[in-house]
Order: C-alpha cells, then structure tokens, then sequence
C-alpha cells in the first residue's frame, strides 16, 4: 500500500493513515464566575487539543490545534459549559484548515451550554475547506432565556493565497439553538460536489468564496436590528453582501463575498463595535 | 386521467385555497429590485437553484417526512419537525410566510376537510407548524398517495413564485408559463428524489435567497409581505 503514496505530499499521506491513529480531539471545560471574573474550572483536553486562557482582563478561551489542521477521519469534541453569570468569548489560535480527504469526514462537534445569566461569544477564526475536503459540523447550543449568546462562523472555501478553487468538497453544518429546551434556530447548511460552481450561482453566493454566519441571541437581540443594520452598512460599494434579520428574540446575520479577507475584515470591525468583549486579538487585522 | 383520490390536492394548492399564498414573495422582490432577476431565463436559474438546493428542495423533503410521520400516526416526530421547521426560516419574513400558511392551511383544512385522523395528529403542530408540514399531515390523512403530494406541491412551490414574478414585472404571462414548463422535468426529477427523505436530507445553501428575505425587509416600496 505505502508505494502509492507519494511522500512529497504530506497531506495525502495523513488522509491515507488507518483510522486508530486519526486525531480524537476532546476538550471539555466548565467555565464559572468566581466572584473576581470568570474562571475555569474542571478542564479535560485530548488528542493535540488544548484550551489556552492568555488574558487577564476577560475571560478569553483560545482553542489550539497543535495537529495544525484536520484530515479525513479526525475528530473534535468540544464542550464548554458556562455557570451562572459566567462570561467568556471562545475563539481559535488559528484558521481551521481541512485538507484534501480520501473517504471519511473531518467531524467537528461543539456543544455549549450557557446557565442563567451566562454569556458567551464564540469567535472561532474562519475554517478553510481545501480542495476535495469533507466536513461534518455540529454546533449544539443549550441557553437559558436569561443568557446572552454571540456566534460567528465563516467558512471559506479554497486556500485563496494559493489561488485555490475548491472543485470538489462535502460541507454539511449543523446548528441546532435551544432556549428554555426550545429549538428556536437550526440551520441544516448542505454542499456537495463542484461547490464553486454551485456558489457562482446566483441564488446561491454569485460568484462568492466565503461566507459568514452570525447569531445573537439574548434578550435584546430584536432590539438591536437596526444598530446592526446601521453597522453593517449593507451598500453598493462593499464587496460584502450583508443582511440582517430578527426574530423570535434572536439576530441573525449573513454575509457573503468574493474575497475572504474582505469578509474577514468586515467580519471583525462589526464583532468590535457590536459586542462590549475585547475582541480576542487573534481577530485583529 | 387523474387518480380521482388526488383530486383534492388541486383544490389544496390552488391560488384561491385561503392560505394567503399571493401575499408571499419568497425573497424574489428583492432579488428583483437588485437586478438577480430580470427575464425568463434568470428566472429560471434562480428558481432552479431553489429547487436543487434551497427552499424548494428542503420543503419537498419536510412534506414527505410530514407524510410518512402522519401515515405511522407518529406524532413525536410530526412534533419534531414542525420545530425544526419553524426554527430553520432563515429571516423574520420567511418565518412569517411559512408559518402563517401552515396556520392557515390547518385552520382551512379543519373547517372543510376534516378526517379523525386529523383530529389525533392536529395536537403535535400546538407549538406552531410551517405549511410544508401542514400539507404532508392533512395530505396522509386523506390517504392520498405521497408521490403526488409532493410533486404537486413542488408544482405549486414554483407556480406561486412565477405568479409573484409576474405581477414584479419581469415576467409576462407567457414568460410565465415558459418557465414552468422548462422547470416541469427538473420538479417531477426532485419529486422522485425527496419522497423517500429522511430528517438526515433537509439541507440548503441558497445562502443569497436567504439573504433576499433579509433584505427585502428595508426595500423602499414593497408589494409583497415576503
């Protein structure tokens, strides 16, 4: 078997190992309000997985990958649950990078729990789909009707520095929002095969390689619609096509956009004035 | 010649069925305000797209789910899925425009059509039911095969967009008609693919439809409420 891979390719190599040496990566964390901020309590991490707290002034959870990305095969289970009044915003060292994949799904599952009065912004950087990657993604969120949850996801599609365009892919993205036990928002987000040639579709993303998805969700989310709106600033001119909508006692926010760092950017200057968190610095750019 | 047992889903899918189907726009207003659509073809590609991977594709998965959860009297999941439903709208006026019709298809239904079926399903939609959901339901209870139901569905799905098309202007009647027909092979195509659909098949990405909705909500002059 091995005198079929090339070694020159290390990517294609890591996708080609057995299934018992896949990364299985758990991080499980218990985030509570001591009294003098929020502090974690109850931290388990494994497999090249770790939750780093490199601030003081808030409570900030950076995800690392010390695996670096995630092939066909490897695992993530995240779980952070936050006590009453708790406070943190959660984001990523890095890009999630998924490479090329053989067989099987790259399979990110988070699930966060916020208890009453408990807020939580969950930042991850962007995920970058190779070529030919296949993610299998779950975000589970279980809310008090009391807590405050932010949420940003973008997905781009090709690593753009290098020119790529993603021709062949599997991106499934599951996001399933209770409050009180109810469900009030899941997104069943579903792409296979020629994914440019399904975003340069019209309906779809017109030509778009990254897309962004926010949610606020908290007792004033429908308040803060035409803040948000103002912020956004959806016109002509940008390159980011932006809209707002709020229902329900949530926001949701998408954008889409030809150009990832373009996203990127707008992404982070409306995350800096919507929110009273310190953006995590990682963001700034 | 028609199955004489599907004959209520004509009356069902009908423009004058009062579910309110003509004050829905789907997003198109603004896809049309913002230049996405402006003829017959344009139309078509858009309405494609939905067909093959938005909302035309997913709804036709929810009324066949909604069937075959009615037909085993299943009414856990009936519940399941009118909650998962409602909670996948992608906007403040989608949500509206598909919940509103769910209430009102329920609502017409129980009045003229009713089944004792119907009576023993009716208690899973108490939190709120999307239309798809509501058709497949009441569709089951009058034993009316689910093949048709979901094709005739995805006919009027499209039928309604074009006639919303047609009153925004880009389209006139005949353009209209042209692109049902060119669209019919693709909705009896889809039909065929979504009536086995299980809750592991919903799945979209007409990310710019959704955003339409969105942004429809600030269009300056609106004649539809979606």
């Amino acid at each position: 078997m091995l005198d079929v891979i090339s070694p020159s390719d290390p990517l294609t190599l890591k996708s080609q190992l057995p299934a018992y040496i896949r990364a299985r990566g758990v991080i499980a964390a218990r985030l509570q309000d001591s009294g003098r901020g929020t502090r974690v309590f109850d931290l388990s991490e494994a497999g090249g997985y770790r939750l780093k707290f490199p601030h003081a002034e808030q409570c900030e959870a950076m995800i690392v990958n010390t695996g670096g990305g995630m092939a066909g095969g490897d695992h993530l289970a995240l779980s952070l649950s936050l006590g009453p009044q708790a406070v943190a915003v959660c984001s990523t060292q890095s890009a999630e990078k998924i490479y090329r994949a053989e067989r099987d799904h790259a399979e990110i599952s988070v699930t966060l729990t916020l208890e009453d009065a408990a807020e939580l912004a969950w930042l991850p950087q962007e995920t970058i789909l190779f070529d030919g990657s296949l993610l299998n993604r779950q975000l589970t969120v279980e809310m008090a009707a009391t807590a405050t949850f932010m949420a940003c996801e973008t997905v781009v599609f090709g690593r753009s520095a290098m020119g790529e365009t993603v021709h062949n892919a599997d991106l499934r993205d599951r996001w399933d929002i209770r409050r009180n036990g109810k469900l009030i928002f899941a997104e069943r987000l579903r792409m296979a095969g020629n994914v440019q040639a399904l975003l340069d579709r019209r309906s779809l993303g017109a030509g778009a390689r990254a897309i962004a998805t926010m949610l606020y969700v908290a007792p004033d989310a429908e308040a803060r619609l035409d803040e948000t709106r103002a912020l956004l600033k959806p016109d002509d001119s940008s390159p980011v096509e932006w809209g707002a909508s709020a229902w329900n006692g949530l926001l949701c926010i998408r954008g889409v956009c030809p150009d990832p760092s373009a996203l990127r950017r707008q992404t982070a200057l409306f995350l800096n004035r919507f929110r009273p968190y310190l953006l995590p610095r990682v963001w700034q750019c | 010649m028609i199955n004489p047992a599907t004959l209520p889903l004509l009356v069902w899918l009908s423009p004058s069925f009062p579910v309110g189907a003509f004050a829905f726009s789907h997003g198109l207003e603004w896809a049309v305000e913002a230049g996405d659509i402006h003829d017959a073809d344009s139309a078509t590609l858009w309405l494609r797209d939905l067909l093959q991977h938005g909302s035309g594709y997913s709804d036709c998965c929810t009324v066949a789910i909604a069937w075959q959860a009615a037909s085993k009297h299943d009414l856990a999941q009936l519940r399941d899925l009118a909650e998962l439903t409602c909670a996948l709208q992608p906007s403040s006026e989608r949500w509206l425009e598909a919940t509103m019709q769910g209430q009102a298809f329920m609502l017409a239904a129980m009045s003229a059509w009713s089944r004792p079926t119907l009576l023993t399903l009716k208690p899973a939609l108490a939190d709120g039911v999307t239309y798809p959901v509501a058709l497949g339901l009441v569709a089951a209870s009058h034993d009316i095969p689910i093949e048709q139901t979901v094709s005739a569905f995805a006919l009027s799905f499209i039928s309604n967009l074009v006639s919303a098309l047609i009153r925004l202007g880009p389209l006139g009647q005949s353009d209209g008609q042209r692109v049902i027909a060119a669209l019919l092979p693709l909705i009896e195509s889809i039909s065929c693919e979504t009536t086995n659909a299980t809750l592991a098949d919903l799945g979209t990405c007409a990310f710019r439809s959704d955003i339409a909705s969105m942004r429809h909500e600030t269009q300056y002059t609106r004649l539809f409420r979606s």
